[in-house]
């Protein structure tokens, strides 16, 4: 399944206002290695559903919310909980690699 | 079997869709598993000036091409990675990711490779932070900044000017002495004319300086042994490739130090019924219309290997006689002889044989599992297993004497 998109409204209620654990990945469809990365969250939402959130931003689409960072590329996936950034991981990534900053985040 | 099929490929970046559209027309029920978005590290490069046939067209949309061809002769795609392969039956069995398992007559790899990391400290600390590898992705994100590119192959250079439409400055850091590149000299030319563009020769880089974010590199001089600092706040590094072949690592296929598979001409591993094509291989020339080529050669050569094993076990194995298999060369007049000789004792006094004639000019795979080195040969099979080796005789009377006794 696709992951749930944000904009710069529902990102701030999801992040901010909720303090949901979760996870964003910055991503735009002329990145191939993010055509790599992201159906490797979609695989792991899975597991995580009701434990992790799993979300996403369009960086063409969003370019306001996406400018809020100083990040320099993508993909890059930000881990957040109860409304603080927690970290991220950078560039090609593997199951491996989210599941522990997950289980990093979530403790 | 839901899940078995004639030709399993590996991969769908152009080797890969070129097997399957050469498989799919050959009406092999054909499976491409790949991980990414189809059409691979293509789909990276923005233009494409040399495939036959387009004067100039983007990677993507090349790729899209590629796989219209590939649906449109009934070849399906699965996005999956495959992560272990069992190529020790006839049958081989490939294991996804997603926990899938799919198995085929034949596969065919091609997996590609991906960007060589240098590992030197900073690079992956700062990734995404400046540190970057795709400049159709990231290169915007340097707008009016300095850009240091390392490398000077084809695509160094040629994302390198991409860059410089963002960038304030792009240097390329180049190992060679002055005023050589590694890449092709149309777009040595353009580089050197390009006014944004600035070259440090006979350097490497050593490190990746900054905090937070790429605030500039450590270059070392290789002839002078010294040291500097440039400042910038982006790296693109392109210093080759590696093939992306780890995975088969424990899977008994020949793979050399570099990781590439090596392969003969029909694009066959050491492994029957398994090929490797495109980026890894061991090959001369890693371009999409050589990647196109290789499939092409792979799929016919699966094709034919099908065939023979299906032949085998639709004669061979549900004959109700048993079955002597005759392997002739029309070069080996010798071979012809004996073969005739023995159709005539076979008609003459038995009808417990029946004779199944093996071309070895075109039919490699019989003739290697039965380890049959000399032509004439003849091998005892029923119901597919191996008998007797039948010992070569050009004489009539010890002919039958080896057959019956």
């Amino acid at each position: 399944m696709p992951l749930h998109q944000l904009d710069d409204d529902s990102f701030e209620e999801i992040i901010y206002d909720n303090g949901e654990a979760c996870l964003v990945v910055f991503s735009r469809k002329s990145c191939h290695v993010c055509q790599e990365v992201v159906p490797v969250l979609e695989e792991l939402e899975y597991k995580y559903h009701g434990k992790f959130g799993f979300y996403r931003v369009d960086i063409e689409e969003q370019k306001t919310l996406f400018q809020r960072f100083s990040f320099k590329g993508v993909p890059q996936i930000i881990f957040f909980k109860n409304g603080e950034y927690q970290g991220k991981l950078s560039g090609k990534v593997e199951d491996e690699q989210v599941e522990e900053k997950i289980s990093n985040t979530l403790d | 079997m839901e899940n078995c099929y004639d030709l399993l490929i590996i991969g769908g970046g152009p080797a890969g869709l070129s097997a399957a559209i050469y498989g799919g027309r050959a009406k092999l029920k054909t499976l491409i598993i790949n991980k990414g978005a189809v059409g691979g590290l293509v789909n990276a490069t923005r233009e494409i000036v040399n495939y036959p046939g387009y004067l100039k067209v983007s990677g993507p949309d090349l790729m899209k091409d590629f796989k219209k061809h590939a649906e449109n002769v009934g070849v399906e795609f699965l996005k999956d990675e495959v992560i272990s392969v069992d190529y020790n039956q006839v049958l081989k069995t490939l294991t996804t990711r997603k926990g899938k398992q799919v198995s085929a007559k034949a596969v065919i790899i091609a997996c590609g490779s991906e960007p060589r990391l240098l590992n030197i400290p900073g690079e992956k600390r700062l990734r995404g932070m400046g540190v970057a590898y795709c400049a159709t992705c990231d290169a915007d994100f340097f707008e009016g900044e300095d850009v240091v590119v390392v490398g000077s192959g084809d695509q160094a250079i040629e994302e390198g000017m991409y860059i410089t439409k963002f960038a304030r400055k792009v240097t390329v850091i180049v190992l060679h002495d002055e005023g050589v590149l590694d890449c092709n000299k149309a777009s040595a030319e353009r580089a050197f004319n390009n006014k944004k563009m600035e070259f440090i020769w006979n350097s490497t880089v050593e490190e990746v300086l900054g905090e937070e974010n790429v605030e500039g590199v450590k270059l070392k001089n290789i002839k002078t042994g010294s040291s500097s600092i440039l400042d910038c706040q982006g790296v693109f590094f392109f210093v080759g490739m590696i093939p992306s072949t780890s995975f088969l690592r424990d899977s008994g296929l020949e793979i050399d130090q570099k990781g590439y598979i090596p392969v003969n001409d029909l694009m066959e591993t050491n492994i029957e019924g398994v090929y490797a094509v495109g980026d890894n291989r061991v090959k001369y020339l890693r371009q999409v219309v050589s990647a196109a080529g290789d499939g092409a050669a792979a799929a016919v050569a699966a094709e034919r290997y099908i065939e023979e094993i299906e032949n085998f076990n639709a004669k061979v194995l549900k004959s109700d006689k048993k079955v002597l298999l005759l392997f002739f060369n029309a070069s080996v007049s010798e071979s012809l002889q004996y073969g005739a000789m023995l159709e005539e004792i076979v008609s003459e006094c038995s009808d417990r044989y029946e004779i199944i004639r093996v071309d070895t000019a075109t039919k490699k795979t019989l003739a290697k599992k039965y380890h049959i080195k000399d032509i004439p040969a003849a091998v005892v099979l029923d119901k597919g297993e191996k008998i007797k080796d039948l010992e070569i005789s050009m004489d009539k009377e010890k002919m039958k004497f080896n057959l019956f006794s």
